[in-house]
């Protein structure tokens, strides 16, 4: 079966925008809000953050967002209704969590793919669940049932050797890290960014999104040209930290910010 | 998920425990590791190298004393402690630190990090630091920062950066989240030396290994006294180092009795312990799986401890498992029983140990009176307690 992602890519031209938020920051109820806005901004794909208390792969700016988001009382049966009611709102945006692995393996693979695929998520990226580890295998094979995708992230540092290698496990799209660290604003990326994420095209046969400290217009569009879609993360989300206090201005920022964005790129 | 599954992927598996769930940007730098030990761990040179250091830097081998006094006062079995505490900087930590500095100057890295808790590793590693020549960068939880004041200073005397962690509780587990960060970002000219046999593969295996000669020499000076083999042998356990250490010298002798002593912390509820083993369910945190204390929506909740050494709400994988087969039995002693047992051993023994190892002797001396006269339990004293003797003092008032 194919994927809401894999048609996305395949009807949308040009490179993909994919924003992201951390649900429940400030509340889940305003994270519906924040996705309408980043939607209607011109986001193609929107990636959901499940808050997790120990975000190893996350920059400040997000490890803030949790923060807050932890300050209401957390359940992933939120989650999963926030999610729903994103969805609802936005039939046509196909939806990712990005989430750490502790949190699926404590409900259960089973359950968890279950539980997502109901809300509405059609694609998986987890950050601290390399390819090769026996529960990526295992989520892996029982995901497909759901029509939900298993992102693997690229990083400059992953051998040529690797990544072939992770060809069999991956579907949907490969999230290319552009930088080393953690998620953030950065001014500098891996000067052979365009030569490795067209190998691991070729390579690998999927779209090709790069994210990892892109902030700004100028940087969508350049990255946009030769990557089929272009992630964005800890940006939007400061723009919340800055203004989420006032849902409207906020949203109004958001959506604005989105359509630089948005129409930055090719 | 079987375990025979998991023994198809990889060696890092300690049966289901283990593994390697670090972020992918690390992968690299952890398959070079991989790689580097496994050509140095035999290579006659590295062994040498790290012998040399262990005798002439560490103070190896570390003194087997028996504990007269404390048998005495305990009346039941013959009490030894292998006298980790003597070790350059005071604790067991310099043994893996050395370990691992000379790996890093072997790959080439010109900078090191570490986290730290209770402040001995952190020490450690400004120690090697300083002597081998590496800039170092330490974190440490503001909190522990407060409490671990004396240890905070020394690094900085090595030359260290220390690093304060304000997110969350702002102790261990916040520390090693920081510490993986700014290895991602710097991975290809640092080494991060990780403190206990935590962390995604190969870092457990590497650090039992150069802990494993507590327990080597233990059971050779041991032998060498008494003719026999002790009959049981307690080490605290935080993370797990000084223990998986201590056990891997007999690990073999199935007579000998091996036991785990963990944080019981305020109380048994969430938030209050460090008892992982006992209280922990099985998940994932800073790149392994193994035994985590963490709530109904596998978040992780933050461990407490009177000692900053052991609030760690995870433990080393390979204890994971080695509880799961049965073969080490693991405790846990409260805040208070360890604080007692502290002031027992300065005041009969004459040894002001850290408080990570108060627990243990607190276990130990219960387990004394149990197997009774003509026993004999060894002790790991993982570390000397003057870097607690202020929070001590703060918590118990005039003593």
């Amino acid at each position: 079966m194919e994927s809401e992602i894999t048609k996305k890519f395949k009807s949308t031209e040009g490179s993909l925008f994919i924003p992201y938020i951390s649900l429940g920051d400030p509340n889940y109820e305003d994270s519906k809000r924040w996705a309408d806005a980043i939607i209607k901004g011109g986001g193609d794909i929107l990636e959901l953050g499940i808050p997790f208390s120990d975000p190893v792969a996350d920059g400040p700016v997000i490890q803030r967002a949790f923060s807050r988001a932890f300050m209401n009382p957390f359940s992933l049966e939120k989650i999963f209704a926030t999610t729903r009611s994103i969805k609802d709102a936005n039939p046509s945006t196909p939806l990712v969590y990005l989430t750490y692995f502790n949190p699926i393996y404590h409900m259960g693979i089973e359950k968890f793919l279950s539980a997502a695929n109901k809300a509405g998520v059609s694609g998986f990226i987890i950050p601290d669940l390399p390819f090769d580890s026996p529960e990526s295998h295992e989520l892996f094979s029982k995901a497909s049932k759901y029509a939900i995708d298993l992102i693997h992230l690229v990083t400059p540092a992953t051998e040529k050797s690797r990544i072939h290698k992770m060809k069999k496990n991956s579907s949907g799209f490969i999230y290319y890290v552009t930088s080393f660290g953690v998620t953030g604003e950065r001014k500098d990326f891996s000067l052979d960014l365009e030569e490795r994420i067209q190998y691991v095209r070729k390579d690998m046969g999927l779209p090709i999104a790069a994210g990892f400290g892109i902030s700004t217009p100028d940087q969508a569009a350049k990255i946009s040209k030769f990557s089929d879609g272009v992630i964005i993360g800890s940006s939007i989300q400061k723009i919340i930290e800055d203004h989420g206090s006032n849902l409207e201005i906020c949203a109004e920022k958001l959506e604005i910010y989105c359509k630089s964005i948005r129409s930055a790129m090719r | 998920m079987n375990r025979t599954l998991y023994k198809q992927f990889d060696e890092g598996y300690f049966g289901e425990f283990g593994g390697r769930y670090a972020p992918e940007v690390l992968t690299e730098a952890l398959e070079e590791l991989e790689r580097v030990y496994a050509k140095l761990k035999d290579n006659r040179k590295f062994k040498k190298q790290v012998d040399y250091y262990f005798k002439n830097y560490v103070n190896r081998p570390s003194l087997l004393m028996y504990a007269e006094n404390l048998t005495r006062h305990w009346g039941g079995a013959r009490v030894w402690l292998k006298r980790e505490d003597l070790n350059h900087t005071g604790a067991h930590k310099i043994n893996n630190t050395i370990g691992q500095a000379l790996m890093a100057r072997y790959m080439g890295k010109k900078r090191i990090i570490a986290e730290t808790g209770a402040g001995q590793h952190g020490l450690a590693t400004a120690t090697v630091g300083a002597m081998f020549g590496f800039e170092t960068v330490v974190y440490m939880g503001d909190v522990d920062l407060k409490r671990q004041e004396l240890n905070a200073v020394k690094m900085k005397m090595m030359g260290a950066t220390v690093r304060g962690v304000s997110a969350g509780e702002a102790t261990l587990k916040e520390a090693t989240s920081e510490a993986m960060r700014d290895w991602a970002l710097n991975v290809k000219t640092t080494h991060y030396i990780v403190g206990s046999a935590i962390g995604p593969h190969p870092f457990p295996t590497i650090v039992r290994d150069f802990q494993s000669i507590i327990g080597k020499e233990s059971r050779k000076q041991f032998k060498k006294s008494e003719g026999k083999l002790p009959d049981a042998v307690v080490a605290c356990v935080g993370g797990g180092s000084n223990a998986i250490g201590m056990f891997y010298g007999f690990i073999g002798d199935k007579k000998v009795k091996l036991y785990g002593v963990e944080a019981g912390g305020r109380d048994k509820t969430p938030g209050n312990h460090s008892a992982t083993i006992s209280l922990g369910k099985p998940g994932f945190l800073h790149g392994t799986k193994t035994l985590i204390i963490q709530d109904e929506n596998g978040q992780i909740v933050p461990a407490h401890s009177v000692s900053a050494g052991l609030d760690y709400p995870g433990v080393g994988p390979e204890h994971a498992h080695l509880a799961s087969t049965g073969r080490v039995s693991y405790a846990n002693v409260d805040d208070d029983d360890a604080l007692s047992s502290f002031l027992e051993v300065c005041k009969i023994e004459g040894i002001i140990p850290a408080l990570e190892t108060a627990h243990a002797f607190s276990f130990a001396k219960k387990l004394a009176k149990d197997l009774g006269k003509k026993k004999d339990i060894l002790i790991c004293l993982s570390g000397r307690g003057d870097k607690d003797a202020a929070e001590v003092y703060r918590l118990l008032g005039d003593i």
